[in-house]
């Protein structure tokens, strides 16, 4: 056991070594350039070598049962660090934030945008009751609990719900990472996309927010305060903006858009 | 009792690993970029802080569970920490001296490391989810980020930013 938790330590120094010396790629396509971080090569890395094919050997040793557990349970302590960090970024823009503070709670609203779009999205390509658990939010625990409790996790809204959950804690990252400077290419404020970036997971709105860092390097602290402090208020705000603004909102559209239909 | 300090030396140790992995990747970042964070002692004090507020806001968290009020005791574990390390930076300028000197990115790098091999056993259940909820997952995705987004630019612009 002790053994096998070494070989996923010394696993980890040799991916960090490798996206570090990778480094920061961009990667022109189309009219846009994609910046490419180590982060996004650790993680490519660590899941194409988790996958069953390779998992012999000695790679079994490295992604054995305990160690895959080992990381799942204890990820959300190997990332307080990161967290703890973002208080020394919020900290010298308090007051520039609080001055500002309405805008940050009107830019939660916008986390009703999975309902807004993914829902009549969902109803086009013929998903009903599944479509209420994957468009609700972005399938994070909040979400997953209320789901739960509403519905069940084996009714169809519950099989939506842990689908998103599943593909957010797959691509997630990788998602926000490649996704956060196009739409600075587009023409959106570095501080509005810093914001938006608390999204209410923290592995996500780490990706946004260093990506945003790496493209503009010289806002790093106003992007990481504007991030966290948005996060923060998502972890405060995320559950009354769900179960006040979403669900009604949610049960209003779906109502409507199948109902017309027959 | 005795289970109750175990669970924190386990807390400890794991927090060590991460900021020893911080450490690692910041020097390996400059290996490759002589020019970015150097490491230096302030470096040091900067993850000894960390790993103490990480430490604060876990026992919090802990403590909140007796809170009878729902909100209170679901308020994440991120967030207690997040908010240990403000008061205390609020407190005193060298904790954000300290941190600052910590390269942000090389934090993220151990993380999303981790990230990737604790989902080692969930691939298996992308067979289960449909096309078409991908789909969907895409527009979600880009609809929160998107919605707030464009809301954060129009605040910003009527605050006069």
């Amino acid at each position: 056991m002790k053994g096998n938790l070494l070989y996923l330590i010394a696993f980890a120094l040799i991916v960090i070594f490798i996206a570090e010396m990778i480094g920061f790629q961009s990667l022109p396509i189309g009219g846009f350039t994609i910046g490419l971080l180590p982060l996004v090569f650790a993680i490519i890395i660590t899941m194409v070598l988790g996958l069953g094919i390779f998992r012999k050997g000695f790679w079994k040793k490295v992604y054995s049962e305990s160690n895959i557990n080992f990381s799942s349970k204890y990820l959300i302590f190997i990332m307080l660090p990161l967290m703890a960090r973002y208080g020394a970024d919020v900290a010298p823009h308090l007051r520039e934030i609080l001055s500002i503070g309405w805008v940050f709670i009107i830019q939660e609203l916008g986390n009703l945008g999975t309902v807004l779009i993914g829902l009549p999205i969902a109803i086009m390509l013929g998903l009903r009751r599944e479509a209420i658990g994957a468009t609700l939010g972005i399938g994070r625990e909040g979400e997953l609990a209320y789901i739960s409790e509403k519905y069940t996790l084996e009714s169809k809204e519950g099989r939506g719900v842990l689908s998103i959950y599943i593909i957010g804690t797959l691509f997630g990252a990788i998602f926000f990472s490649v996704f956060a400077p196009i739409l600075l290419d587009l023409g959106i404020q570095i501080e509005a996309l810093a914001m938006a970036s608390g999204v209410g997971s923290g592995s996500m709105m780490s990706a946004a927010s260093a990506t945003l860092v790496a493209t503009v390097p010289d806002m790093e602290s106003t992007i990481l305060a504007y991030a966290s402090a948005s996060q923060l208020l998502t972890s405060f705000l995320g559950t009354f903006t769900m179960v006040f603004l979403a669900v009604p909102i949610q049960r209003f559209m779906y109502k409507l858009m199948v109902r017309s239909e027959k | 009792m005795a289970a109750g300090m175990n669970k924190y030396v386990k807390y400890g140790l794991v927090l060590l690993l991460s900021i020893g992995l911080i450490l690692f990747t910041q020097e390996i970042k400059l290996l490759k970029y002589p020019e970015s964070t150097p490491v230096t002692a302030l470096t040091i004090y900067g993850l000894v802080s960390l790993w103490f507020f990480s430490m604060i806001g876990i026992f919090i968290s802990d403590q909140m569970q007796r809170v009878r009020i729902k909100v209170i005791r679901d308020f994440p574990i991120l967030g207690w920490v997040s908010i240990t390390s403000l008061v205390f930076c609020l407190l005193s300028d060298f904790f954000v001296e300290a941190i600052q000197a910590v390269d942000f990115l090389s934090i993220t790098t151990p993380i999303l490391t981790f990230a990737g091999i604790s989902v080692a056993n969930r691939l298996v259940d992308l067979r289960k989810t449909s096309w078409k909820i991908a789909i969907v997952a895409i527009f979600v995705f880009t609809g929160t980020y998107v919605g707030s987004a464009l809301l954060a630019q129009l605040g910003l612009f009527l605050a006069g930013n």
